[in-house]
């Protein structure tokens, strides 16, 4: 569980920490979405530069982002190798029944491998610079527009804001009942497959029943004090567009300006 | 064979490595004997429940060894061939009703014994016999745990943990959101199986009434380190240095405290409840006698 930096957030006071959650969401996207335009070695050149300044900016040290990469590095390493083995092109350089590796083989799997690391590396610095709580706000605020068909925004959001919230209690519990399923002699994680899910039964039902219980004694407590999801409901931290928030947009749009002239 | 537990400079890190990386234990060493009753106190986050965990080998120690009967513990432990240990160290967790899972109130005792290896007509007569241990009626085995009330809930947890018949039973807040007289029962169980299963008992707990009444050695925690071992009337005759670890003294102590303050002569040793109505009887009559 420790090793899960997806999703980790490390307060901090940088520039990017205290740009406003909204811009940010929406910086993710659009990175993503100029990934897929990069196509030759300069373009993917200038995107690592942006997010190497991004990292830098976010003040959190280099190892955490390394750290984030490890859980999806076969995800990775699959993907790459297939990209390797199955794509023509270019001059031959190793063939052997169905599968070839030519020269453009080798280089678009480079590129598949650089767009991975790109994707991962700029949500990292979207999660550990921005708070749960903060993402669930930045939603909302992107979402809003939605209201005019009556979608219920607010409701969305604090559903999201309370399954956040409630991603590390469910966590400490399952730990807490992993460890008495234990005492009891249970092994997790060993036998055969049948054993494994076996094993499952005695860790979920109290982990659901537990889930339940919390979020009775939420929706108890939440109508105790008032709840009531059909008002106007104001807000204890507001995020405002900042300054930092136009000055990244800025750079962030020249750099797809630039991406987009230079590809091939 | 009853088995002591030995820590031998014990240090346990969480997240070891990591940047967020913490020392919940420090150079702990310790020695619960085989068949006491041992309280260990503390306030939160003093490391009473990492210190526990590390009987059963659900952590390993970073540094030190954990000694338990046979077992070694130290941070070369792996995962295997753990059964054996954890079978002889039955642990109760703090809201241990939160690990019941079986549709049948004695399909959930009988869990342990059959992770064991008990067969099922073992594991019946284990089941029946602990929930009997835990004062559960036998009408209940049927029932579903979930429609049990909270404080039977607990018995059923318990049984399922004493129907693995262990030697060494570790409680971590055993009446922790029990009503009084709920509180009362456990304690008076766990106080029995000591007494007559020959149970060594380890229990973490913030009642100093219950330290002082059951307990034969206490163990003190602060910021991950043991302060003081000793028996309750050593761990509580320093009032000052109670009040220092952020504890309070039980209330027969604290009312023969304030009972000497206000001049009525008595020894001022900590007490339990039936030796200060007994020094008071003492002193009483002896006052009427001269």
């Amino acid at each position: 569980m420790n090793n899960l930096i997806l999703g980790r957030y490390l307060p901090g006071n940088s520039f990017i920490h205290q740009m406003s959650p909204q811009s940010k969401l929406l910086l993710t996207f659009y990175f993503v979405a100029i990934i897929f335009l990069a196509n030759n070695v300069i373009t993917y050149a200038i995107l690592s530069v942006l997010i190497i300044a991004a990292i830098l900016l976010s003040g959190i040290s280099v190892s955490f982002f390394i750290k984030g990469i490890r859980p999806m590095i076969w995800l990775i390493i699959f993907t790459v190798i297939l990209q390797i083995l199955f794509s023509a092109g270019g001059k031959v350089l190793w063939h052997w029944g169905p599968f070839t590796i030519t020269q453009l083989g080798l280089v678009n799997g480079g590129f598949v491998f650089v767009r991975f690391l790109l994707i991962i590396m700029i949500s990292t610095v979207l999660t550990l610079t921005t708070s749960p709580l903060a993402i669930a706000d930045g939603v909302q605020t992107i979402l809003k527009p939605l209201k005019k068909v009556k979608f219920p925004v607010d409701t969305l959001a604090l559903m999201l804001s309370i399954a956040l919230r409630f991603v590390p209690t469910l966590m400490d519990e399952m730990t807490t009942i992993m460890n008495a399923q234990r005492s009891r002699g249970v092994d997790f994680g060993s036998g055969s497959l049948k054993q494994r899910i076996k094993t499952a039964v005695p860790l979920l039902i109290p982990l659901f029943t537990g889930a339940i219980n919390h979020a009775e004694e939420l929706s108890t407590a939440m109508e105790a004090r008032g709840f009531t999801d059909s008002e106007h409901r104001s807000k204890y931290r507001v995020y405002h567009w900042q300054v930092k928030d136009t000055l990244t947009w800025v750079v962030f749009l020249l750099v797809g300006g630039l991406i987009f002239f230079v590809r091939k | 064979m009853a088995a002591n537990i030995q820590f031998d400079q014990v240090s346990y890190t969480y997240q070891a490595g990591s940047p967020e990386a913490h020392e919940a234990l420090s150079d702990v060493s310790l020695t619960i004997s085989a068949d006491s009753y041992t309280a260990i106190i503390g306030h939160t986050g003093s490391g009473k429940s990492t210190l526990i965990q590390h009987i059963n080998a659900l952590l390993k120690p970073t540094n030190g060894t954990v000694t338990v009967g046979d077992f070694t513990i130290d941070n070369q432990t792996t995962n295997k061939n753990l059964r054996p240990l954890r079978k002889q160290v039955g642990m109760v967790f703090q809201f241990p009703e939160k690990q019941l899972f079986e549709e049948t109130v004695i399909k959930d005792i009988m869990f342990g014994p059959k992770n064991y290896g008990a067969s099922d007509e073992e594991a019946l007569q284990a089941g029946l016999k602990a929930m009997d241990l835990v004062g559960l009626p036998q009408k209940y085995q049927d029932t579903a745990p979930l429609d049990l009330s909270g404080g039977q809930m607990r018995r059923v947890a318990i049984a399922g943990v004493l129907a693995m018949q262990p030697e060494i039973l570790i409680l971590d807040e055993p009446t922790a959101g029990l009503d009084p007289r709920g509180h009362d029962e456990i304690m008076q169980l766990v106080q029995q199986l000591h007494e007559q299963q020959h149970m060594t008992i380890v229990v973490v707990t913030h009642q100093m009434d219950d330290v002082i009444q059951a307990a034969d050695q206490v163990v003190v925690m602060s910021a991950g380190t043991v302060q003081k071992v000793g028996t309750p009337a050593q761990i509580f005759s320093d009032k000052k240095w109670v009040k220092q670890m952020q504890l309070t003294l039980p209330t027969s102590t604290a009312f023969a405290a304030k009972l000497k303050a206000a001049g009525f002569p008595l020894m001022d040793v900590p007490l339990g409840l039936d030796q200060l109505t007994m020094a008071i009887t003492q002193t009483l009559r002896g006052d009427s006698h001269e």
